[in-house]
């Protein structure tokens, strides 16, 4: 029964810090309808920063994590206003476009580093003894990762509820010409959306290089590998990033526990969410949180 | 008066020309070598110190004079493990007249193995893939091949395993690289390798190998095998750790102890997975910095003179580019010394005799590289290490596994 609970757990723990990483992309989503195809570039970038602030600044992890929070929001932000807010009522296919763009020019400069080709790893910082109950162990990197995640999941969702400009952001996204209309400025809201994508995206990066190490090619990978969160879970619903995160994390580590090494089987773990996503979404063309808008003419 | 001007300048030009005949005579031939791998994108972490040690070492013999007054122009060009932009850079390396490829990945030497037939091109990959060598005549392996390196791991599993039959899984990259040498441990094991082969996992992006791992030890697996390069390594072993399932002594009972050939060792993966690394075993050809030596000296010596940093100083992969680059160094010194002229057929034959009283040492290898018709593998011995206190040290002396020769 150990096994099980080991694989829940396991489950949890990857599904949390997918949804974490899912959050930039529905951020970005829900107030603008474009897909950032650099999400998992500014992933990477937070990652980075984080460990250049604590090995090569001297700065404690705990407030280098913090500043590089707060300087890819700043990074985000003016990405968005350099690049993105003349796009502003242009076809999304446009903006999207200009996304694939920004996810090469920020591979190339990612290259000029040190970073973009070398391995490199966080200081240790936490115990190295698992935490063990009942014969099922977690890491104190991975719990630390969960807690930060849901964390910061619950206070986006508290800002877009709660919050005047969460509402703003909601309103935008409903839409632009009726927030314009009762004043809401939507280049501010999606610059924001922007920031905040940032925000969430170094903190993502931050937890995934402490557990698999900094390689540049693992980390932008994950701006890939969280897709079918975000359509699972709906492109523009928090609560979804979350409940699909946890869905694909469980699925995987299912598949890979339970399927592979019988049957012939091997690698179902990676195959597993995509067969469900397809299945899902026969139901569920929204996703499970998404928003079905119906049209009246 | 213009006709004088036009005179004396023509006369001035030709004294130029004449002046200047000699120094261009004593300028040597420029011998072209082209390198074509992924200094970025996938496996860059390996391609960069390796690109670092082909340059440096190229550069080390012409600022030494050490082919005369001949140069060599390595050219280098990054591929991104692109197999397409590798076909690109090496057709543009022919029209440039190379003498001499150096290729890098498995899948690209796979792809243009033909293309090397055709040009009648001598090639040294950083792939050691057996199959690379397969209907082919111009490929040669630096040093042992990944199947003779998963082959000699298993041997020393066999060897020094306690108990009944060894389970061991093998964990391998999701590639023609890492699938490369699977069929041919599954080889030794039908020609009498004592040995049960429990599974074979293809590693993802994963952020967790708990249910991987929780299943290889329900299973009774005893041994890791690893092929593939060093971050998932190092996520599984921080994971195995972390499940209390790493072997603190060789086949310590109910534990797994891991194991991994050339590309998944190294000290990348002590910086990444850091204590969870203790007791890895790890085989190659190359001398590591971790045990000096003349040829270590002599990798750091190099490092050191054209300012490279710490971390490419100590790289295998940095010895790895360097060792080609000595390779063919020394085919074109041989070829000078015979009176031959400098090409790929000239180059090709020297490669081909390099063998018994002609074996060359290269000082970074734990052997000495020998090839020829029937032999297109460098260096045969393997060297095992294991991580002791955070650097590989020596375990037992160089050794030759004893069933690639029984599986051909």
């Amino acid at each position: 029964m150990s096994y099980f609970f080991q694989l829940v757990v396991s489950g949890i723990v990857v599904g949390s810090i997918y949804a974490l990483s899912a959050l930039g992309f529905v951020l970005i989503y829900k107030s603008s309808r474009v897909l950032n195809i650099a999400h998992g570039q500014i992933i990477a970038a937070g990652a980075f920063i984080t460990y250049a602030l604590t090995v090569w600044m001297g700065i404690p992890i705990y407030l280098s994590f913090a500043m590089s929070m707060v300087i890819t929001f700043f990074l985000a932000m003016s990405v968005e206003r350099i690049f993105l807010r003349r796009l502003i009522g242009e076809p999304i296919i446009s903006v999207i476009m200009v996304t694939i763009g920004l996810m090469s020019i920020l591979d190339g400069l990612i290259y000029l580093t040190p970073f973009g080709t070398e391995n490199f790893s966080f200081p240790p910082y936490l115990p190295t003894t698992p935490i063990t109950v009942g014969g099922v162990s977690i890491s104190w990197t991975q719990l630390v990762g969960v807690i930060i995640t849901f964390t910061m999941i619950a206070g986006f969702s508290w800002f877009f509820k709660k919050s005047t400009i969460g509402i703003s952001m909601r309103a935008v996204s409903d839409d632009q010409m009726a927030s314009m209309a009762i004043g809401i400025s939507v280049p501010k809201v999606f610059g924001l959306a922007w920031a905040m994508a940032g925000l969430s995206a170094a903190a993502a990066g931050g937890i995934i290089g402490n557990i698999t190490g900094l390689n540049f090619d693992t980390l932008h990978a994950f701006g890939i590998v969280v897709f079918p969160v975000v359509i699972l879970g709906g492109l523009d619903s928090i609560q979804g990033a979350v409940v699909g995160g946890i869905i694909m994390g469980l699925i995987q580590q299912f598949a890979s526990g339970y399927l592979d090494g019988n049957w012939g089987l091997n690698g179902t773990g990676e195959v597993m969410p995509y067969i469900i996503l397809l299945v899902i979404l026969l139901f569920k063309p929204h996703g499970l949180f998404g928003i079905h808008e119906i049209e009246r003419v | 008066m213009k006709k004088d001007n036009v005179t004396t300048w023509t006369f001035l030009l030709a004294a130029l020309c004449l002046l200047t005949l000699p120094a261009q005579a004593l300028a040597g031939e420029v011998y072209k070598i082209g390198l074509s791998l992924a200094i970025t994108g996938p496996t860059s972490d390996a391609g960069n110190p390796y690109a670092k040690g082909v340059e440096d070492y190229f550069k080390y013999v012409n600022d030494t004079k050490m082919l005369g007054d001949d140069t060599i122009d390595c050219m280098i060009r990054d591929d991104q493990y692109k197999n397409d932009v590798t076909k690109r850079n090496f057709e543009d390396f022919l029209d440039q007249g190379i003498v001499f490829y150096l290729n890098y990945s498995t899948g690209s030497t796979l792809a243009l193995k033909k293309d090397f037939e055709e040009e009648r091109m001598p090639v040294l990959p950083a792939s050691f893939h057996a199959g690379n060598l397969v209907d082919s005549h111009y490929i040669f392996l630096p040093i042992a091949s990944y199947s003779a390196q998963m082959i000699g791991l298993t041997e020393y599993v066999v060897k020094h395993n306690k108990g009944g039959k060894p389970k061991v899984a093998m964990f391998i990259h999701p590639s023609a690289f890492g699938r490369g040498p699977v069929e041919d441990v599954q080889k030794a094991v039908a020609a009498g390798l004592d040995v049960e082969i429990v599974e074979v996992v293809e590693h993802g992006k994963d952020l967790d190998n708990t249910a991987m791992l929780k299943r290889l030890s329900e299973k009774g697996v005893q041994y890791v095998l690893c092929h593939t390069v060093q971050s998932p390594v190092a996520t599984m072993l921080k994971d195995a750790s972390s499940l209390g399932l790493v072997a603190t002594s060789f086949g310590e009972e109910g534990k797994i102890t891991f194991l991994g050939a050339h590309y998944t060792g190294g000290n990348d993966l002590v910086a990444l997975a850091g204590d969870s690394a203790e007791n890895f075993y790890w085989t190659t050809s190359y001398i590591v910095t971790s045990e000096p030596g003349e040829g270590t000296d002599m990798q750091l010596a190099l490092a050191q003179r054209y300012n490279r940093d710490e971390k490419a100083a100590n790289s295998h992969n940095y010895a790895n580019g360097m060792m080609v680059a000595q390779v063919v160094t020394e085919i074109i010194k041989r070829a000078k010394s015979k009176g031959k002229e400098i090409n790929k057929e000239t180059l090709y034959e020297e490669l081909l005799d390099m063998n018994g009283a002609n074996a060359f040492s290269p000082k970074t290898t734990v052997g000495d590289v020998t090839f020829s018709e029937s032999d297109h593998q460098g260096v045969d011995t393997l060297q095992l290490y294991v991580v002791k206190n955070g650097t590989f040290a020596s375990e037992g002396s160089p050794f030759t596994p004893e069933y690639t020769s029984k599986i051909q």
